[in-house]
């Protein structure tokens, strides 16, 4: 299952990063190292090989931009809950929490939204701010917004692009979308990536205890 | 699959709509008709009301006791092909084992119907609606199972199992898969029994039963009821519950769940905070509105 979900996240690296691979990687083949699968019960890719081997997949498409560890996330523009649009560049400055989650009002996402909000005060200790992105529109995240009464801006990637464009992987053969957060420095540049689907709330303890050690 | 109406606290009132259909089936109680009530209101009179200790729906009648006839035939052929097999070929350690696997898969498969029935669809739903409706009011009065007579209580599934396994033993003669099946369906069948039982008091259960229960051969009180309590979802098996625990420590419903929601865009009523038709009604709340 986690070495399916790997093929979702093949690309070539991109040409447009200027970070280069890592010494220490080139002897690793990403499909055999445990550490850069996407995994059902929790995987931190803080060392993880991301000199991916091509598949057959992504030779036919195009180049993807794909976040990990050490490379520059991105920059993308999104609409909050509000309706009103939010950069990523707009954070610069301090450590960004961007979480990627399936759905609004689904067990898990709820479950992972809640915690965040509880713990947004650490958070907030820490400089860091809180982004949640899922493929709903606004007035989805508007409703779930309220409901749970989040603090911190949930984006509505609409059609999944920044997802795609960040590489978070599927689960399930491509049945469901991934639960991946990416923990920012304040110059853009990914430091962690944490993937778990099923226990969403590890997420926030993988981050909170990323960002206090950095 | 229908989409099912979302049980949404704020919309209590909205969903206690007219009926447009008496039932008659003898697994659910019936709903007199209402007239329509403005939202805001909510009309005593028309709250549905669960089966009294002696109402007819809880009572058997001759078509129950055929489709259990039947259901009881078709397994005990499958059974006595078996034996016969068994005996003529001089195998058993074969059909014994295939008849332990037909029990133990029938918990998984009453687990998994079971989350299905209470998740999706509703009483319009085709082929399933009257069990899906009856569920649902098994939810809100559970302890009304206990007082269903036998043939009422499993004449469903006696006749799902009666056009399921007729044909296999027509086209089957092998022991092993006779034993399987047999097994397999007669824990099926009788799933709405050891169900009643584990609605039952202790006390008031046979020592055999209360026995097999604390053994795990049946489903125990305990961990049926925690079905029974928010948030509904967890504990489907009814047969002997030893795959409980698997099922829900493998979050193999909620996987489920999420795959058909984000292929079919259906979501499980598991999912959302339950309206008053689904929460339980205390007994002695539910029948003093009786009086």
């Amino acid at each position: 299952m986690a070495s399916i979900s790997l093929h979702t996240a093949h690309s070539f690296p991109s040409s447009l990063h200027t970070q280069t691979p890592k010494p220490a990687l080139s002897h690793n083949l990403p499909i055999l190292s445990k550490s850069s699968q996407s995994q059902f019960h929790g995987l931190k890719l803080s060392n993880s090989s991301h000199l991916s081997v091509p598949s057959p997949v992504s030779a036919k498409s195009a180049v993807v931009a794909k976040v990990s560890e050490g490379t520059q996330a991105p920059s993308f523009t999104l609409k909050d809950q509000n309706g009103s649009s939010v950069s990523l560049s707009k954070f610069k400055g301090k450590p960004v929490v961007v979480y990627f989650y399936p759905a609004d009002e689904t067990p898990g996402c709820t479950k992972q939204a809640c915690a965040f909000r509880d713990s947004y005060e650490k958070f907030k200790k820490a400089g860091a701010e809180v982004i949640g992105i899922s493929g709903d529109d606004t007035s989805s995240h508007k409703a779930f917004a309220e409901k749970y009464k989040l603090p911190f801006t949930i984006l509505s990637d609409e059609g999944n692009k920044v997802r795609k464009d960040w590489g978070v992987p599927s689960d399930l053969f491509g049945a469901l979308p991934g639960r991946q957060t990416y923990v920012l420095d304040k110059n853009g540049v990914c430091r962690l990536v944490y993937n778990n689907q099923f226990q969403p709330e590890k997420h926030i303890d993988e981050t909170l205890k990323f960002l206090k050690s950095i | 699959m229908a989409i099912l109406p979302q049980r949404h606290p704020s919309r209590i009132l909205n969903q206690i709509a007219p009926p447009t259909r008496i039932h008659t089936s003898t697994t659910a109680p019936p709903r007199p008709r209402r007239p329509h009530s403005s939202p805001l209101t909510l009309d005593p009179a028309a709250t549905p009301r669960p089966p009294l200790p002696n109402d007819p729906t809880l009572r058997s009648n001759w078509s129950h006791r055929a489709w259990l006839a039947s259901g009881c035939t078709t397994v005990l052929i499958s059974l006595s092909k078996s034996v016969d097999a068994a005996a003529a070929s001089h195998t058993y350690l074969e059909p014994i084992l295939a008849a332990l696997l037909g029990y133990v898969l029938a918990d998984l498969a009453s687990g998994v119907y079971h989350w299905g029935i209470d998740n999706y669809g509703g009483a319009e739903t085709p082929v399933f609606g009257a069990q899906i409706d009856a569920f649902q009011g098994h939810h809100r009065w559970p302890w009304t199972i206990t007082r269903r007579q036998f043939a009422n209580n499993l004449h469903a599934l006696a006749r799902a199992v009666a056009f399921t396994v007729t044909p296999i033993n027509l086209a089957c003669g092998d022991a092993t898969a006779l034993a399987f099946v047999a097994a397999c369906s007669g824990c099926i069948m009788f799933s709405q029994q050891s169900h009643a039982w584990a609605h039952t008091t202790r006390s008031k259960l046979p020592p055999l039963v209360a026995a097999l229960q604390d053994g795990g051969v049946l489903v125990s009180r305990s961990q049926h009821a925690a079905h029974h309590r928010a948030p509904y979802n967890n504990n489907y098996c009814i047969v002997s519950g030893a795959w409980n625990e698997v099922l829900d420590a493998s979050k193999f419903f909620e996987i489920m769940e999420m795959v058909i929601f984000f292929k079919f865009g259906v979501r499980p009523r598991s999912w959302t905070e339950p309206n008053t038709g689904w929460v339980e009604e205390a007994e002695a709340e539910a029948t003093s509105l009786l009086s």
